[in-house]
């Protein structure tokens, strides 16, 4: 029986999960891809979710996951690296946007996953330690100094590589 | 007055605008009086503000991952757009990472192998990245670099110059997939055997030797790829530079 409030929930979630879904897989078809599958899931766990587990942790975390069971999978195909590194175009950021892109924006999107996973968690959408610390399932300590990595990293990208080649880094 | 430093929970707490009152004026009492630490901070203060600001315009949301709607739908229409998706992430895992990200940085007149030099300073000094490979067995490596550039793309036998192989990373560059391969030399110090396809415009490097910033790199070209070893530029740097370049050439 389908619950309308539950819906509702879900769908006050739904741009900030696009969001995160355009930051980690940089394609809007499949960020609309990982984020369907996130509501679809949502939807069959909903009963199984803890009451004291913030709605919002626990979506990060579905889609999170989704997203990286999609990356083990393509790691499979790596070897095709060769041909799909010089034709595939990501489709998003639009080219407008790549015009106003600056330098934090270039070295954000540069970052490992999870290391923009957690800057965006933290920094962008407010989410205190714990749930960042419960999405990972890792130690709330273990969250703080990963953050530290992250925004050491944040910012010897974007200070770093101006007067740099074009080196990226392939994650 | 002792002040202990603040921890790191309360330093991101502080940039994060998470402490209140008494907390709040004892990080900043720290940083008053270490003008490094506060520098730091004050950067990743304008970092989080700035991302954002620049991350606010990213929502949006499309009808179509509407929950009615997703529980209506097909579920194996869906679970085949999923499939998709896969696919689709494959190609920007692989190769779209960069893609746009790095095009501001392309412009300009680039000295010789700075790519080289920069995988060498974030891998080799400021450990800001993992490797894609860790082994200390030449063949695999040059089993992964081969399934990656190519057959083409040579690891020369450097085992025998003394060199113990670590691991691999990739790259994504202008010309195509580069792949870096670091060295212990033997003594402990680190040296990089970096090799990038030329390009479309099959950009080959005459022999060369130039140091930036403390490194030094010597490149080359076989005629199918660039190749360049990255040291630090002291005494022993030169020394395992040129030890390796008798064995890869």
């Amino acid at each position: 029986m389908p619950d309308p409030t539950i819906d509702e929930a879900l769908r006050t979630m739904l741009p900030r999960l696009r969001r995160f879904a355009l930051w980690l897989a940089r394609d809007e078809h499949a960020a609309d891809d990982l984020v369907q599958s996130t509501v679809e899931r949502a939807l069959t766990k909903w009963q199984s979710r803890r009451e004291q587990e913030s709605l919002r942790a626990w979506l990060f975390s579905i889609l999170y996951r989704l997203f990286l069971d999609g990356k083990r999978r393509a790691g499979l195909y790596a070897r095709l690296l060769g041909a799909l590194a010089r034709e595939d175009e990501p489709t998003w950021p639009s080219a407008e946007r790549v015009a106003e892109a600056n330098a934090t924006l270039e070295a954000f999107a540069s970052l490992p996953v999870e290391q923009r996973s957690i800057l965006l968690w933290i920094t962008v959408e407010g989410m205190s330690y714990q749930e960042v610390a419960d999405i990972l399932a890792i130690p709330i300590g273990t969250v703080m100094s990963r953050l530290s990595r992250a925004r050491r990293a944040l910012r010897l990208l974007s200070d770093g590589p101006h007067a740099s080649p074009a080196l990226r880094l392939l994650k | 007055m002792t002040t202990t430093p603040p921890s790191e929970h309360d330093i991101h707490a502080y940039v994060d605008g998470h402490l209140d009152g008494t907390a709040r004026n004892e990080v900043e009492r720290y940083l008053a009086r270490h003008p490094e630490r506060a520098g730091e901070v004050q950067h990743w203060r304008q970092d989080a503000k700035q991302l954002r600001t620049l991350l606010a315009g990213d929502l949006a949301s499309s009808s179509e991952t509407d929950p009615a709607r997703i529980r209506e739908g097909s579920r194996r229409r869906r679970l085949k757009r999923f499939a998709i998706a896969a696919a689709v992430l494959l190609s920007l895992s692989l190769g779209g990472v960069g893609g746009w990200a790095a095009r501001g940085l392309g412009a300009g007149t680039q000295a010789p192998m700075a790519d080289a030099i920069q995988a060498y300073r974030l891998l080799a000094q400021d450990h800001a990245l993992g490797m894609d490979i860790t082994t200390g067995n030449e063949g695999d490596l040059r089993a992964w670099l081969a399934g990656r550039l190519g057959p083409a793309a040579r690891l020369p036998d450097l085992t025998d110059a003394g060199f113990r192989p670590m691991g691999g990373r990739l790259f994504a560059t202008d010309q195509g997939p580069a792949a870096m391969i670091l060295y212990d030399d033997g003594n402990g110090r680190m040296v990089s055997f970096y090799v990038r396809p030329p390009g479309v415009a099959r950009h080959l490097l005459p022999r060369g030797t130039r140091e930036d910033e403390g490194l030094l790199a010597d490149y080359w070209s076989d005629g199918s790829h660039n190749y360049a070893v990255v040291a630090v530029a002291d005494d022993a740097g030169r020394e395992a530079a040129r030890r390796m370049l008798r064995g890869a050439i």
